[in-house]
């Protein structure tokens, strides 16, 4: 008889289990869910805030549970992928406010109303700053004389570098700034550039851009730059990881100094100090808008809730924690202290003043003079076509492979060169002025068979770009393989030895690796990479065209 | 002769009618509600229904206004027994009698930051409901509440190089030329400041905005009466001054206090000195302080004040009960306790004479902000609805971006 049962609990066990397995607040609770696409800048104050709101089951006035769900992006990257319609968040809370002007301009192609109405409040603030080694800048006559712009310009155009200054064990000079198509600090850095040359604080205009005089201010700056990237986070890592012979300086936030200080500080780093450099003609505020978005997907129940999660954060208690994080509050109740200070790096004295945010087509123009101008790159992309990628590996590398290409500049070069069981070029080192279309149709027949020779394709590439790539461009390796090397006459250690062993600092050639699906070696792909400075990326079929996307902003 | 009996009868039936009529009274007649038996009362009928009084007012006037409404709601206001249930809702002073107008609201009391929007009000809603719905100088349905005049609020140090610790009668005209100027602070000794950056809110959208405007323009003028249409439209010379002056500033607030807080937020380098209340600025010093430095006020050669007029809107809308909750609601706040609480508290200057704005403890005593003045400079004169728009749509048709 009992047995009879036995179904019938299984089954109320199977429809009780799964719901008592679910958070809290999804049993018997309505719940209303907001997205919020956010600019990577602040992840670690808005996560922590966020998961402490999640936890503390807020309400809106009819009582649905309110679940906050976030995403971290590049500004710029976020705000294509919102005005593309790929990305539907109920709130966008870029880096910066100059985005809602350009993202508008944009959304009222096709719509009749603003994408974001009003003027959003801004979560917190950090001037966008120049890093240096404090020992570098007290060279340059730091803090007696006021740095900028066109002193950054005029040490980048020094033959001699740092020896200029009376150390020439520093070498060049090496500076970075993320890439103006992908990132704040990037497009701020070339506007900044841009208006240095224009030698104006305000009312930067079309025609200025067509000035020699703008011009070459940038082409000068844009010379000692390392190499661009989409993060601004990954610049200061790398730059507080590898130190001064890697990069002399770079354009990033405030609080990403006073994170590195606080870690020096604490010993968790032994660098050198690093300063804040203030340009002398002014900067620019990166303010972290928080705006709801005025779009058909966004429900007035959602906007309720948004703004419950907006007063939250602008409460005393998240403002003061993000000014443990280097930030400076937006609420002007809270006092600006420790840990912005000298020990810190930083001045809450300065910025002394600011430049004017420009018009949406003049930004535009700024980009379009930067791509003009910007330094090219000389690289070998290498793939491997070994047997184990058939399917869908080898179709997905090769048209991932095309895009890529694709996303490079007419004055940048490429190599490509395939190995399986031996290395072959399949396109020596040209400029894609004169070679992009076949380019792509040879890519486009490529077809996997063979060995893997990793280590002698990585090598035999290296040396390529030694030999042909332009020292003064920047000069990369991309390396794509599926597998551990099985077949290679040099030996992984020689390899790594010799990429890794350079006096060039920030401007050796970078080596990315790829590894395509679960079968590579990653530590020996991060081995290979990380000895350039350069990153190893993961990828999948899937993944892959993002990978791709990603390194080519690094260009 | 009666019967004594029946006498008694009929007392006592007297006595009955008089008890039964009584407590009828005192249950169903709400200003007789208060004194009969309550748990009787709640037991028998449900409560009166509460008088509902919407008022749409300015945000500058929030803090204090959410402070005095629960002092308000604490004495258990009634009219003929029914108590007073307020609605607020807190809008910009041109959406406040925008939405009026195109019917999205129907207060019983509109509150706007100046008595400009009730002008204008009076003058748009006598075309759109056939005679104007507030009347700015009937003193029965409209009175100030409190005042707050506009002033110019910078940072001490930049404030000290451009114009030293007095800027005279030429206050415009000395900002005017350190705006326009090229060479920007490095005329006053400070390349490292830039170019001037002053500020004020949108017109449009704020109210201090759209005093300054006002001022800037009775300013060139050399007058503080008798603005006229003509002065805007007509004068290219002004033209030309005004958007000049106004093309020099970069971003325009939506609101005085989120505008002020963001001077405060941001510090000199993105702001070197804004119009707004002088209430606002008080509200903020310390916080200042505590971020950047001092700052400094300073009083225009003619001024504007905020006056916070309480209206009581004239319309089919408002019955007669509501129009007298709203009486008593506006007797409050400019009741002596109200009015104490408001310059003590929120930095406002009391329409109550008998609360000494100097007394010890307050801003003007403490000199909370460096500059603060208790007397005056003169005030502009309001011009007429119709002047007000013009000027509206001037800046709106040659600033506004």
């Amino acid at each position: 008889m009992k047995r009879r049962f036995l179904p019938l609990l299984a089954l109320i066990a199977a429809l009780i289990l799964p719901a008592l397995a679910c958070s809290p607040s999804t049993i018997g609770q309505k719940t209303v869910t907001i997205t919020i696409l956010y600019g990577s800048e602040k992840k670690d104050w808005l996560e922590a805030a966020k998961d402490q709101y999640n936890s503390e089951q807020h309400k809106t006035a009819d009582g649905s549970v309110i679940v906050v769900e976030t995403t971290a992006m590049g500004s710029i990257e976020s705000m294509n992928a919102i005005l593309s319609g790929e990305s539907q968040p109920t709130v966008w809370s870029p880096a910066s406010d100059i985005y809602i002007p350009l993202a508008n301009a944009e959304w009222r192609r096709s719509h009749s109303d603003d994408l974001v109405s009003g003027t959003p409040q801004q979560l917190v603030l950090s001037p966008v700053v120049i890093a240096m080694w404090k020992p570098m800048a007290e060279a340059l006559g730091w803090p007696q004389k006021q740095l900028g712009w066109a002193d950054i310009a005029s040490l980048a155009t020094s033959e001699k570098g740092w020896e200029d200054y009376g150390y020439p064990e520093w070498g060049t000079f090496k500076f970075g700034h993320t890439h103006p198509e992908y990132s704040n600090s990037g497009l701020v850095s070339v506007i900044a550039e841009a208006y240095a040359g224009a030698e104006k604080e305000r009312g930067l205009s079309l025609d200025d851009l067509q000035d020699d005089k703008t011009r070459d201010l940038m082409i000068n700056v844009e010379k000692s730059i390392i190499h661009y990237g989409a993060s601004t986070g990954f610049f200061a890592d790398r730059m507080f990881e590898r130190g001064p012979s890697y990069l002399s300086a770079a354009v990033m936030y405030e609080n990403l100094i006073v994170v590195q200080e606080s870690k020096r500080i604490n010993g968790q780093s032994s660098q050198l100090p690093v300063v804040a450099i203030y340009p002398k003609e002014g900067t620019f505020w990166s303010n972290h808008p928080y705006a709801i978005l005025n779009a058909s997907w966004v429900t007035d129940e959602q906007r309720t809730a948004a703004q419950d999660f907006l007063t939250y954060l602008r409460d005393k208690s998240q403002q003061e924690k993000a000014l443990a994080l280097g930030f400076r509050p937006a609420d002007p109740a809270v006092a600006l202290g420790f840990p912005l200070d000298t020990d810190h790096g930083v001045d809450i004295g300065q910025p002394k003043t600011v430049l004017e945010v420009p018009p949406a087509d003049v930004i535009n123009g700024v980009r379009d003079l930067w791509k003009q101008v910007k330094k090219p790159v000389d690289i070998v992309a290498v793939l491997d076509i070994s047997g184990s990628m058939e399917g869908d590996k080898i179709s997905t590398a090769r048209s991932s492979l095309i895009d890529f290409i694709n996303l490079l500049d007419d004055r940048d070069s490429l190599e490509v060169m395939l190995f399986s069981d031996k290395v072959d070029v399949l396109s020596p080192m040209t400029p894609l002025a004169q070679n992009r279309n076949d380019l792509t149709t040879r890519v486009s027949g490529i077809f996997e068979h063979g060995d893997t020779r990793l280590y002698d394709a990585v090598d035999q590439a290296y040396k390529d770009v030694q030999a042909t790539g332009d020292p003064t461009h920047i000069r990369a390796v991309v390396v794509l393989t599926d597998g551990e090397d099985t077949a290679s006459n040099t030996p992984l250690d020689a390899v790594v030895r010799e990429i890794g062993n350079t006096s060039e600092g920030g401007n050796a050639i970078k080596v990315f690796t790829i590894a395509f699906g679960s079968d590579a070696n990653t530590d020996v792909l991060k081995q290979i990479a990380e000895a350039t400075g350069a990153k190893m990326y993961e990828a999948t079929p899937e993944t892959i065209k993002a990978i791709y996307t990603e390194i080519a902003t690094f260009f | 002769m009666l019967n004594p009996l029946r006498l008694n009868r009929m007392l006592f039936g007297l006595y009955l009618i008089a008890v039964i009529g009584v407590t009828a009274a005192a249950l169903f007649v709400p200003s007789w509600r208060a004194v009969s038996y309550a748990p009787l009362r709640e037991i028998i009928l449900p409560p009166p229904k509460p008088i509902e009084v919407s008022v749409l007012y300015s945000t500058e006037k929030e803090a204090w206004l959410t402070d005095v409404i629960a002092r308000f709601e604490a004495t258990n206001p009634h009219v003929e027994g029914h108590p007073i249930d307020l609605q607020i809702k807190k809008m910009g002073s041109r959406e406040i009698y925008l939405a009026v107008l195109d019917g999205s609201e129907k207060p019983a009391i509109v509150s706007p930051a100046s008595s400009l929007q009730i002008s204008i009000l009076e003058d748009l809603s006598a075309s759109r409901f056939g005679a104007p719905i507030v009347t700015a100088n009937d003193s029965t349905r409209c009175r100030s509440v409190l005042k707050t005049p506009l002033v110019i609020v910078a940072w001490k140090d930049r404030a000290q190089a451009l114009w030293g610790s007095d800027p005279g009668p030429d206050l415009w005209e000395k900002l005017d030329d350190a705006l326009t100027d090229p060479k920007g602070w490095e005329g006053y000794g400070h390349a490292d400041w830039g170019y001037v950056k002053f500020g004020h809110t949108n017109p449009l959208k704020s109210n201090s905005g759209f005093q300054t405007i006002l001022l800037l323009t009775y300013d060139y003028h050399h007058k503080t009466s008798g603005l006229t249409a003509n002065d805007i439209l007509g004068d290219s010379e002004y033209q030309k001054w005004f958007t000049a002056f106004e093309g020099t500033i970069s971003q325009f607030g939506e609101s005085t206090g989120t505008y002020m807080q963001d001077i405060v937020a941001y510090g000199p380098s993105t702001y070197d000195m804004v119009a707004v209340y002088e209430a606002t600025a008080i509200e903020q010093a310390a916080n200042a302080a505590n971020r950047y430095g001092e700052l400094e006020v300073f009083y225009p050669p003619a001024t504007h004040m905020s006056d916070h007029p309480f209206c009581i809107i004239n319309a089919e809308w408002v019955s007669p009960q509501q129009a007298e909750a709203a009486r008593l609601f506006i007797n409050y706040l400019t009741s002596h306790d109200a009015q104490q609480i408001a310059l003590m508290q929120y930095g406002f200057r009391p329409v109550d004479p008998s609360v000494a704005i100097n007394q010890t403890g307050s801003p003007f005593a403490a000199q909370k902000v460096s500059g603060l003045k208790v007397d005056l400079p003169p005030e502009v004169e309001l011009p007429p609805g119709n002047v007000l728009n013009t000027l509206l749509d001037f800046w709106t048709r040659n600033v506004a971006r």
